[in-house]
């Protein structure tokens, strides 16, 4: 029941060592690009034309990245478009994240000599940041330091039966343990929302899933659209899922059964220990980097199989700092790509072994990852952009 | 040769979940706690899919994880394949709600 973690001033325990660059654009590439151990994000959108809600989401991912526990160290730099709004200005993200205890640094090319003059100080910051984050030894802590992130996807039958419900016996243990644990998708708790809100703590959190649901169910509506030409989604569809209900029936056996502690918006840290849920969406270029900016230091995909096929490489999700690992139950799935697999849970379906049993291997596959194995998709550099959850019109 | 394996996932359930390629006219076995329910596949069930554990009418509702997954869009006969083509959901649906387009 314990890990090798990094300590951190604040108390957090970090899985990783990273110096992270924030945010995206050409200062932060090259710093990257010329300092080990660094860490960057890529994503399209900058802010500009946001409305001042989307700016501060925004923000809470930008910041939420910089206080992740497997960051030791930050960079801020002042060179991109979103920066003219007060919700994006560096010295605001950078005074965000070193509020939570650790060193953060701005760059601004107005006062460092333009971009050029920006990112050589860049690299002689980062270089210093990275060695002394290097210093740092791992050391034994118990679970209640793990912060864990789930999302469900290409899910087919075997998801809801036995790779869900591996996932979920993982959740009750380190939520057992004192952790914390984060699920979402809430489009894919519609037809299982009475079930979780029965597991609320509280009348106020219940009725705040409750609320998420109906929220997203009139979007839907509003559409026009028959739900099923959308989601579930074809490969949900050829892999026998036949209605949204059953998609998120099976979807929310990966939150485990304990009590749910409150509804967390996208990239929102939560304020204790426990399961969350979180009111984002599924797609895997968004949710990811929404659970690293709300603390989690590990994240999982669990994978049903759809198109899944041939010898298959699946790269990981951008989850920017904390590791990511695939999972499935689907044998055909891991017969296609077993070498970017972490842990496979078709064991259920043969019947060799107990959901349980292969809840506990998956739970030995997560600490070791987090002591510093790394996920498959650890072993590639090719990340793909973020698509931040962001709802409002852009003007 | 040995029955095929379908599984439940509650008691109140009325589908079952083929865990490998069922062929039809198979003889399928559905564990339940304490004894094993059997039956025949009346066509053929593809690994992952589902198949009826009983008659359902038009309309009936379909019960998976012990919860409503959606109703018969047809009547289905016990063994049969359940899927899109006879299953309906009724959650979300733009097409079906006021204004909308049926």
């Amino acid at each position: 029941m314990s890990f090798l973690g990094y300590i951190r001033s604040d108390g957090s325990v970090g899985t990783r060592n990273y110096v992270l660059i924030i945010p995206q654009g050409i200062i932060a590439k090259s710093i990257c690009d010329f300092v080990a151990g660094t860490k960057s994000i890529l994503t399209v959108d900058h802010g500009s034309g946001r409305t001042a809600n989307d700016r501060e989401q925004i923000a809470r991912l930008l910041i939420g990245l910089g206080r992740n526990s497997n960051v030791a160290s930050v960079i801020v730099h002042a060179a991109s478009p979103g920066v003219g709004y007060p919700e994006l200005r560096a010295e605001r993200l950078a005074d965000e994240i070193a509020a939570g205890g650790k060193r953060v640094e701005v760059l601004d090319p107005a006062k460092d000599g333009g971009t050029y003059g920006a990112i050589v100080r860049g690299i002689q910051v980062a270089r210093m940041m990275v060695h002394d984050a290097s210093k740092l030894r791992r050391e034994k802590v118990g679970d209640e330091y793990l912060c864990l992130g789930v999302k469900c996807g290409y899910s087919d039958t075997t998801s809801g039966i036995a790779g869900n419900p591996a996932v979920g016996y993982l959740y009750d243990k380190i939520v057992a343990a004192g952790g914390t644990a984060l699920f979402g998708e809430t489009t894919e708790i519609i037809g299982a929302e009475q079930a979780l809100a029965r597991r609320a703590v509280s009348p106020d959190v219940a009725e705040a899933i409750l609320r998420a649901v109906t929220i997203q169910e009139e979007r839907a509506k509003a559409t026009g659209l028959d739900i099923r030409t959308v989601n579930p989604v074809p490969s949900n569809i050829k892999g026998g899922i036949s209605s949204l209900e059953e998609k998120s029936l099976g979807a929310i056996h990966k939150a485990g059964t304990t009590p749910i502690q409150g509804v967390l918006k996208y990239a929102e840290r939560p304020t204790r220990k426990g399961l969350y849920f979180v009111d984002n969406w599924m797609g895997h270029l968004s949710i990811f980097a929404g659970y690293a900016a709300a603390g989690a230091n590990v994240v999982l995909f669990q994978l049903g199989g759809g198109g899944v096929a041939g010898r298959t490489l699946l790269e990981g999700s951008p989850s920017v700092v904390a590791p990511f690992l695939w999972a499935t139950a689907n044998p055909k799935t891991y017969a296609a790509a077993t070498d970017s697999i972490d842990f496979f849970s078709g064991t259920v379906i043969e019947g060799s072994e107990t959901p349980e049993e292969a809840g506990e291997r998956l739970y030995r596959t997560v600490v070791d990852i987090a002591s510093g194995t790394l996920s498959r998709s650890e072993t590639l550099h090719y990340a793909e952009p973020i698509d931040m959850y962001l709802q409002e019109p852009r003007f | 040769m040995s029955a095929k394996r379908a599984l439940i996932m509650h008691p109140h359930d009325n589908v079952a979940t083929a865990v490998e390629e069922i062929r039809a006219g198979e003889e399928v076995a559905v564990p339940v706690v304490g004894t094993a329910l059997t039956l025949r596949a009346t066509e053929a069930i593809p690994f992952g899919f589902k198949l009826a554990l009983q008659d359902l009418s038009q309309g009936e509702i379909i019960r998976k994880y012990g919860e409503t997954i959606g109703k018969a869009s047809l009547a289905i006969s016990k063994g049969a394949l359940v899927h899109v083509h006879n299953l309906e959901g009724t959650r979300a649906r733009g097409d079906l709600a006021k204004g909308g387009k049926p």
